[in-house]
């Protein structure tokens, strides 16, 4: 600043009182600048945080799947599998004998006894199919234990590494020496398993010509539908005609081969099971929490758009001032709800009002009805759309507000009708801000936790979509929720809370695509209306 | 035909006799017009001719755009709003009777307001927007519309390449003809414009001048206007407002050549107002 010794002949020159070297106008600057500063490195920290703590997962995973080759259980899973299939083909018959049952006791008139005597030729047959797969699952808890034994042995072996490296850290040289580590050898750990290959052959030759038999026999089985018999039939030579290439794949397979990281990121991407904590093998597969997710948003979007829409075009076209006063706060206060309390609620009244309703006569047509559990994706898209409607209506609301009036007036100055202006003029000027008050109600309920924690009915599983629209009123589980169950639960630095912090990463992009969509959208309107 | 200024006439209408207009379209009578508490118009009484341009004028405030605006009942849009004495009647029909259909009259009474208001669709789009309301699907029919109206509003030659542009990249000379097109495509009968060449520049302003003097011929129309030149240009008669009253309505080449009341010659002359 100026030097004011002097007396200077045009006097503009202030002394001014300075903290620091600062005038007070640049410290109220630097103040705001700061808060500006504060909530950008937080959330760079966030992120920073999320990606540090989560991308290390992919590495263990690929550790965690590679033992699961190197022991052995890749092998064995196989003709688990295969005993699996088996496993479900029996439930068909036991369907098929529920039904006949049933019948026979309910139209039939007859005593349970008489139609078990009926039964008997087909009990016989059921058990005959039961008992050839006895050998093969002998053969495979036999080798199921062995693997085990190798996973364990592996893993305290690892376990002990770290001990003693952690003790060599800490200066106990000596007491480090103590303990013992082995390599496993897995070639050798191997041979009993690899070794039981002509057994498992041998069985499998039997359990196959066993299978043709009863296949060729079962259109035969008297006091059966023909047709239901017929189809199982061609299931079980469907089921035999896989053997060949489970046998292909034992042969060649070989527990040297690396698992790549790609494998260990589509696993995770595309795998269909998230287990963890098992005794057999952990999986970490987000689809199913995915499609859980993805499920119950759509449950609650398809509830809430036209709900929180609606009722935007109503109060602010329709409604009176009086009318407007009354539903614009009603509306807003469910946002006020703790969804904890919502979720109380769904878990209490909703579902259980939902069970009994899809219970009523008339509406037996839709499939799934009566609901079989009461909280399931239904219940949670019901209470999560509640909790989008404040959202999409305060939104909607304002980009109807920001139509100008005089469009309005234009439109009915030409005999436009109140809702022929609003469906040609107002609601396409709206649009976009329309569709991005959708995007930020989607972007509200995909992170929405306690509400699908508590009435989502948490099943891993992806639902059987094969059942068509029931599959919505099957239990899931979601992103959300899982890492609010099981975060509590893990150790730190462990795959399983890494995989729990991936699936945070899939959420935190999920949610950022979104605002960013719903962002650009309201931005092309302003720019742009229309 | 003007009389000498009367000493008893000052300050009212009745100082003259109201012009005699032939073929009246529209007939107010005695109007009282409220906005909740406050009367905006006082006991407005007169007649509008078949195509002829009646212009209104007068300071702001005085009621101009109220008037014009009972003509179509746009005003119904306005909580409060309300015609508490009168009628007024176009083609001998009450307009305010309980029967009467908003929709159909606002038809055949269109609007042009004061701020050009093209709605935000394709130049093509608009000129439509009223047939299609009326449930027009023909696309042939559709098509000589747009080429009637725009011709109609002397913008068919400046668009007729870009149809299916925007009606918001015009320009606001453009704009507002647009909105004239818009509002001739459905045919009316009357053409109430309310202001419309405020916002334009000298040389739109002189475009939408010489537009109103050819929809003359097949239209009648009521402008409402703050320019007095504009009023002498292209009005046949009119009507002066003050404080909600009618003051003097007269053929225009009177009203501004011999007032014969002195609030008028005194807005005229450009010495209030
Ligand atoms: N929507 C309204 N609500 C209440 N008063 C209004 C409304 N519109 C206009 N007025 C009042 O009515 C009077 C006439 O207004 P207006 O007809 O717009 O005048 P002009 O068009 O001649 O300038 C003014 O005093 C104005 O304040
Ligand atoms: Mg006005």
């Amino acid at each position: 600043m100026a030097d004011t010794s002097k007396a200077p002949s045009f006097p503009i020159t202030k002394r001014r009182l300075r903290f620091f070297g600062l005038t007070s106008d640049e410290l109220v600057q630097l103040f705001f600048r700061g808060n500006a500063m504060v909530s950008v490195l937080v959330l760079a920290l966030i992120t920073l945080f999320l990606f540090r703590e989560g991308l290390e997962f992919f590495g263990q995973n690929q550790q965690n799947l590679q033992v699961y080759r190197r022991a052995g259980l890749d092998y064995v899973d196989h003709m688990r599998w295969q005993e699996q299939d088996h496993t479900a083909l029996n439930r068909y018959l036991l369907d098929v004998r529920m039904k006949v049952m049933a019948d026979l006791t309910g139209r039939g008139g007859l005593s349970v006894e008489a139609a078990n005597q009926r039964l008997e030729a087909f009990d016989q047959y059921s058990i005959r199919f039961d008992d050839a797969i006895a050998p093969l699952r002998g053969l495979v808890s036999e080798l199921s234990e062995t693997a085990s034994a190798i996973k364990t042995k592996y893993y305290i072996n690892e376990d002990k590494r770290t001990e003693r490296r952690q003790l060599l850290a800490a200066g106990r040289a000596d007491e480090a020496a103590r303990v013992e580590v082995i390599q496993v050898d897995f070639a050798r750990e191997l041979e009993p398993i690899l070794a039981s290959r002509d057994a498992y052959l041998a069985i499998n030759r039997d359990l196959a010509r066993e299978l043709q038999e009863l296949a060729s026999a079962a259109r035969a089985v008297p006091g059966v539908p023909v047709e239901r018999m017929d189809r199982f039939g061609t299931l079980v030579v469907q089921y035999v005609g896989g053997f060949p290439q489970i046998e292909q794949r034992l042969a060649t397979w070989d527990y040297r081969e690396d698992v790549s990281l790609l494998r260990s990121f589509s696993a995770f991407i595309f795998g269909r099971q998230w287990l963890t904590a098992s005794f057999w093998q952990d999986w970490y597969g987000v689809l199913p929490l995915f499609v859980g997710s993805l499920m119950v948003s759509m449950i609650a979007l398809t509830l809430a758009v036209p709900l929180g829409v609606g009722a935007a075009i109503y109060v602010n076209q329709i409604a009176s001032p009086t009318e407007q006063r009354l539903i614009k706060p009603c509306i807003e206060f469910i946002a006020a709800f703790p969804s904890v309390v919502l979720g109380f609620f769904g878990i209490a009244v909703l579902g259980e009002f939902l069970r009994s309703i899809s219970g009523a006569a008339w509406l037996d047509w839709v499939p799934g009805f009566p609901l079989a559990e009461r909280l399931n994706a239904l219940t949670a898209g019901c209470l999560l759309g509640l909790i989008a409607v404040p959202t999409i209506f305060t939104l909607a609301e304002d980009a109807l507000q920001n139509v100008p009036r005089s469009f309005k007036e234009a439109s009915f100055a030409l005999g436009a009708t109140r809702l022929q202006t609003i469906v040609r003029v107002i609601i396409p000027t709206a649009l976009s801000g329309i569709i991005s008050a959708v995007l930020l109600g989607l972007g509200r309920v995909i992170g929405e936790t306690m509400v699908v924690l508590l009435c989502a009915g948490n099943r891993i599983e992806i639902p059987d979509f094969t059942a068509g629209i029931a599959a919505f009123f099957q239990p899931v589980h979601t992103m959300t929720g899982i890492i609010a169950q099981e975060m509590g639960e893990v150790v730190r630095g462990e795959i399983h809370y890494r995989a729990l912090f991936v699936v945070g990463i899939v959420l935190f992009f999920l949610s950022l695509t979104i605002n960013f969509t719903a962002q650009k959208i309201l931005r092309r309107y302003r720019q742009q209306p229309l | 035909m003007p009389s000498p200024l009367l000493p008893s006439s000052l300050g009212s209408a009745e100082g003259r006799n109201p012009p005699v207009v032939r073929r009246p379209v529209i007939e107010i009578a005695d109007l009282d017009f409220h906005y909740g508490t406050s009367q905006a118009l006082h006991d407005i009484s007169l007649s509008i001719a078949e195509k002829e341009v009646t212009a209104f004028i007068g300071p702001s405030g005085c009621g101009k755009s109220t008037l014009l605006r009972c003509l179509n009942r746009m005003n119904d849009l306005i909580d409060g709003a309300r015609i508490s004495r009168g009628a007024i009647r176009i083609r001998g029909v009450d307009i305010h009777q309980r029967d009467v259909e908003v929709m159909e009259l606002r038809k055949r009474v269109g609007m042009v307001f004061q701020k050009s208001n093209p709605f935000p669709k394709s130049i093509y789009e608009n000129v439509v927007y009223g047939l299609r309301l009326q449930g027009v699907r023909d696309k042939t029919r559709l098509d000589e519309a747009v080429e009637t109206s725009l011709r109609g509003a002397a913008l068919w030659d400046e668009v007729k390449d870009r149809l299916h542009a925007s009606g918001l990249s015009l320009s606001g000379g453009q704009q507002q003809r647009l909105c004239i097109a818009r509002t001739i495509a459905i045919e009316p009968e009357v053409i109430l414009m309310d202001e419309p060449c405020s916002a334009l520049d000298p040389i739109a302003t002189a475009k939408v001048e010489e537009l109103i003097h050819q929809l003359k011929l097949r239209y009648t129309i009521v402008i409402v206007t703050h320019n007095m030149q504009q009023a002498a240009r292209c009005s046949d008669r009119t009507a002066f407002f003050y404080l909600g009253k009618l003051i003097e309505f007269a053929p225009t080449k009177d009203i501004f050549m011999t007032p014969s009341n002195p609030q008028t010659e005194a807005y005229v002359s450009g010495r209030f107002g």
